[in-house]
């Protein structure tokens, strides 16, 4: 069974807002992919367009190679988990999980065999009689999982369905979802905006931005080689330098980052720099290492302002002296307990970086961290998303 | 209930909360049913007769009904037709409900509960009088019907029970739709949405998910419906024919026609205990508890 799902150029507009820009991607049969991003960015549209809830203002939706235009949403091959689950609170789980094939017509008999089998899967058995309203929060999602696997789906679709979740469910129930994925085999498209829960349950996650896909790719990818600054900024947590490129070596690139001095890092081959141009250096805090004031390689010197023990590891907040700029240090366990002495507030220290982990982009001043809220701003005026249409 | 008033409006306003609903409850309701039941229970006697030895209890008053056809036919029409009108009040207010709940957006809904509402700011009577004119033999309905040439000759729909049931209907048709609007509006929408998602299609989404959520809203709104239409005098005065005579006419004429209080009380009684007797079986119909109607 063909569960692959194919988005031919789709716009979605509301009025004068272009919630979606166009957009062309394809998820394979049996996939785990995610669409991850802020608020307001349009993976929800995307959802609800695959679904059947919106009609795109352009182009086309495949599910399984066959377009699905004017398929309405009781007859598309899809399922979908709700944010809030959406359980029926009138019935019992049983009468939950075999609405949909009571629908279509199945018979009793066949529809408790079915409905067993599947509370088995999400390891529910002896739940079937009970009230929903009696069942706890991991409980209701699981029957909200097997009530949307009863109907065959050949493609799942998951609306942030975790985000109501206490963190020890959430994460346990990460791992299950994919248990379940696996064993299942059907394509799951999974919304959210928590990048914990993309990375770690995903074949591959699309990074949205202000109704544009930044970049799709597999999550060690995403992580380690971000596309465009956005997806840096928003996918981990990143420092980011703006700086000039001074000249360039295959993926090795010198940098002049003014007051700082000389920088280095590494851009993707396919990242067109020209010398002399405005790039933005990404380093991410635990690629920081307390050097030598004189060590070879860069250097970045900054006063600790704050020091953060968050337990397997220290964040520390740091101003860096030539330039004023924050400057985040994630330390492990071994190196802060070498440095436990330094790690003052007010004490200066130096950090190096390997180059080869530090992402050099072109500067589009897209990635915008609040200050004070430290979300992301998903800024419509943002410019510089990739276009990406991957097959 | 006493120390939950104090809690909040502190001792003096809530014993006069009380004392007033104490007073409203037996003064204004409790005592005079009392005194109708009284009423229904003894025969209708000349003043000088009262207290001497014919002033004892019967059940005289009630057997009438039981012994007079035409009368009993009237109670049961009583009953059937306001089932009917309840029934047909609920088909033309749930769609209705829906519409303002779930598709209208909120200026459609406030455009729409406004023209809902305007007829009610004239006076009932009025209201009655001009079903009388657009159904009657030579009236508009007739007109137009004739003009888009749909039937040859004006129908007589006022002969009959048709001119009472569309008058009641559209009389009782806010006392439906409130209810029935207020229990849909509750529904999250994405139940609505996952049924849809799950395969059901328009008929089964309302009856499986809608309609069960919204019971307690009909349950409501039907035992309005049938309230209203039971008791209702002017409606079927002025719309029925003298084929369609309602059972409050019937009460009405023993008291001020007949003069026979005590026969009028006997049959308003009756009717009371009918519409007692049909709430409670709609709410074990539709499940519901009189705690569910009252939220």
């Amino acid at each position: 069974m063909d569960g692959s799902v194919r988005l031919d150029e789709v716009v979605m507009r509301f009025g004068d807002f272009t919630a979606i820009e166009k957009t062309s991607l394809t998820i394979g049969s049996g996939e785990f992919f995610s669409f991850l991003g802020p608020s307001g960015c349009g993976k929800t549209t995307l959802l609800n367009i695959v679904s059947g809830f919106l009609v795109p203002s352009q182009g086309q939706v495949f599910i399984g190679e066959e377009p699905v235009a004017g398929v309405p949403v009781n007859r598309r091959p899809t399922a979908m988990i709700f944010q809030n689950l959406a359980l029926f609170p009138l019935m019992t789980v049983f009468e939950n999980i075999e609405f949909g094939l009571e629908v279509r017509g199945v018979g009793k008999k066949q529809r408790r065999e079915t409905s067993e089998r599947l509370l088995a899967l999400v390891a529910l058995e002896g739940s079937g009689p009970k009230q929903v309203t009696e069942l706890s929060g991991g409980q209701k999602q699981r029957v909200a999982i097997a009530r949307a696997l009863a109907v065959e789906p050949r493609v799942l679709l998951l609306d942030e369905p975790l985000s109501a979740l206490d963190l020890k469910l959430r994460q346990h129930m990460r791992a299950e979802l994919k248990t379940i994925q696996r064993k299942t085999g059907i394509t799951f498209i999974y919304i959210t905006h928590d990048q914990g829960e993309a990375l770690t349950m995903s074949d591959r996650v699309a990074v949205m931005s202000a109704g544009r896909i930044q970049q799709v790719a597999d999550p060690m990818t995403l992580y380690r080689s971000p596309a465009t600054g956005f997806v840096a900024a928003f996918v981990g947590e990143n420092n980011r330098l703006e700086s000039r490129l001074v000249d360039r070596e295959g993926q090795r690139v010198r940098l002049d980052a003014g007051a700082l001095g000389e920088l280095a890092g590494s851009a993707g081959e396919d990242v067109s720099l020209g010398n002399g141009d405005r790039v933005a250096l990404y380093v991410r805090p635990e690629h920081l290492k307390p050097v030598a004031a004189d060590a070879a390689g860069p250097r970045l010197e900054g006063e600790i302002e704050a020091v953060h023990f968050e337990g397997a590891s220290v964040m520390l907040e740091t101003r860096l002296t030539a330039s004023g700029e924050k400057l985040r240090v994630q330390l492990g366990h071994e190196v802060s307990r070498q440095y436990a002495d330094s790690l003052t507030v007010g004490q200066r220290m130096t950090f190096g970086y390997d180059p080869a982990d530090a992402v050099v982009l072109p500067d589009d001043g897209s990635a915008v961290v609040d200050e004070t809220t430290g979300e992301m701003v998903d800024s419509r005026t943002a410019a510089g998303g990739a276009h990406v249409s991957s097959a | 209930m006493f120390r939950q008033l104090s809690a909040r409006f502190g001792g003096p306003l809530a014993v006069a909360i009380l004392t007033l609903l104490g007073i409203w409850l037996i003064v204004m309701v409790t005592l005079p049913q009392l005194q109708m039941i009284e009423y229904s229970l003894k025969p209708n006697l000349l003043p000088a007769q009262i207290g001497g030895p014919e002033d004892r209890l019967t059940i005289a008053n009630y057997a009438t009904l039981f012994n007079n056809d035409i009368h009993r036919s009237i109670f049961f029409k009583t009953l059937w037709s306001s089932v009917l009108v309840t029934v047909l009040t609920l088909i033309v207010s749930y769609p209705l409900a829906w519409y303002l709940a779930k598709v209208a957006t909120p200026r459609q809904a406030a455009l729409c509960i406004l023209l809902l509402i305007i007829p009610f700011w004239i006076n009932e009577i009025l209201r009655t009088y001009s079903w009388f004119i657009i159904l009657a033999f030579r009236g508009p309905l007739n007109e137009v019907l004739m003009m888009l040439g749909l039937i040859d000759r004006p129908i007589r729909f006022l002969n009959g029970d048709a001119g009472v049931m569309v008058g009641m209907v559209y009389a009782y048709i806010l006392f439906m739709v409130f209810p029935v609007y207020n229990a849909i509006e509750s529904l999250d929408d994405n139940q609505v949405r996952a049924a849809r998602d799950l395969g059901a299609g328009t008929v089964r989404t309302h009856r499986r998910i809608v309609i069960p959520h919204a019971k307690p809203g009909i349950a409501t709104g039907c035992i309005m419906t049938f309230m209203l239409a039971a008791g209702s005098y002017a409606v079927p005065a002025l719309l029925g024919s003298p084929g369609s005579r309602w059972f409050t006419q019937i009460i009405y004429n023993w008291f001020f026609e007949g003069g026979n209080w005590n026969q009028g009380a006997a049959y308003a009684f009756l009717l009371l205990v009918l519409c007692i007797g049909f709430m409670s079986l709609v709410m074990k119909i539709f499940k519901v508890g009189l705690g569910d109607i009252a939220k």
